[in-house]
């Protein structure tokens, strides 16, 4: 992707830091899946870009829920 | 705050009050109390997911000592270690007990509560005689929930209430077996008790009402639903041969034909883990 058009996906990015430094931090849980949430989110926006990598990471979080299965799912 | 300015932000906070003037003013309770009957119903809410979470998470500590081996095995490699273990899991049908879902619901609700805080902290309803009435007072040793935790001697005291219960809460909820990470876990709210010290003492009071639901869940969830039948019956048929004189049954002889395998199996099992530890 080109440097400007990826530029947003940065945004998302940070938020996701900031999230891992404040919030994450304060509530400790271990993800069921690999890679986890945040690193999944952070992987999916750096390749799909915001709009697309947001969207694969909301999908992401609402199957990380007690009855899914877990396991290594990478962005594809 | 740039978060403040998202209108959906702004809803929730809305809410939030709402909810907890719906305790105060129709049920009578002090705006603490009402904090404390929040969180209550936000975790009752929360039940269901939690129960099978620490339903998963006491399956999975079936599995504990395979893991460890797992761990040991690939201690170089963080990331291999993490694909051999979801393998393992998928391989043994184990559903993780952690999962991001459960966590993520409690977020808006913590938010909303730091907003209606600071804006109970700004506009306090009842205004200043409010203040003077000791409303916002809690068990006589928090005089306010809307000022900072620090601002007074009882917020000491709740500090210290908070890093005990977090620390209990993470005993009975982290589902990891990793004990680096578990470490990790009960360090944590050392740390970030000088963060929560700026916050105001509402926003502590819920914290620790939520640790606590979350010790008498486990407590009562490991108490009334004894989740690990598997290891226990492997025990028990590894122990019976000597004390069984019975004649087979067509049921019982099909558990006796493994029995000779099963002992074998922890033994090995232990001797691993102790060469581990040395």
């Amino acid at each position: 992707m080109n440097a400007v058009l990826r530029a947003p996906s940065y945004l998302g990015i940070g938020l996701v830091w900031l999230y891992r430094l404040t919030l994450g931090a304060l509530f400790p849980t271990t993800c069921k899946y690999h890679p986890s949430c945040s690193e999944y989110a952070v992987q999916s926006l750096r390749k799909h870009g915001l709009v697309r990598g947001s969207a694969l990471a909301g999908w992401r979080l609402l199957r990380c829920n007690p009855w899914s299965r877990g396991g290594v799912d990478p962005v594809r | 705050m740039i978060v403040a300015a998202l209108p959906i932000l702004g809803q929730l906070e809305t809410v939030m009050r709402h909810v907890l003037d719906w305790f105060h003013s129709t049920l009578g309770l002090s705006w603490a109390w009402s904090i404390v009957a929040t969180t209550v119903v936000v975790r009752m809410i929360l039940v269901p997911l939690t129960v099978k979470q620490i339903h998963s998470m006491q399956n999975l500590q079936r599995f504990a000592p395979q893991m460890k081996e797992i761990q040991k095995k690939y201690k170089q490699d963080k990331q291999k270690q993490n694909e051999e273990l979801m393998k393992f899991y998928r391989e043994n049908n184990i559903n993780p007990a952690a999962s991001c879902l459960p966590m993520l619901f409690q977020f808006p609700v913590f938010i909303a509560l730091y907003y209606a805080l600071r804006h109970f902290n700004q506009h306090p309803p009842g205004g200043q005689l409010a203040i003077a009435h000791h409303d916002f007072a809690w068990l006589h040793f928090v005089p306010s929930i809307i000022v900072p935790t620090t601002s007074f001697w009882g917020g000491y005291v709740l500090l210290v209430v908070y890093v005990g219960s977090q620390m209990a809460s993470t005993l009975y909820m982290s589902a990891t077996v990793d004990k680096m990470q578990r470490t990790l876990f009960m360090i944590m709210p050392v740390v970030f008790v000088f963060v929560i010290a700026h916050f105001p003492a509402g926003l502590v009071l819920y914290w620790v009402t939520t640790n606590l639901w979350t010790v008498g869940q486990g407590l009562i969830t490991r108490r009334l639903i004894p989740k690990t039948p598997l290891p226990t019956l492997e025990r028990r048929s590894s122990r019976t041969p000597p004390k069984n004189e019975s004649p087979p049954e067509e049921a019982a002889s099909e558990p006796r034909d493994e029995k000779p395998a099963k002992p074998q199996q922890p033994r090995q099992v232990r001797r691993k883990k102790r060469a581990g530890r040395r």
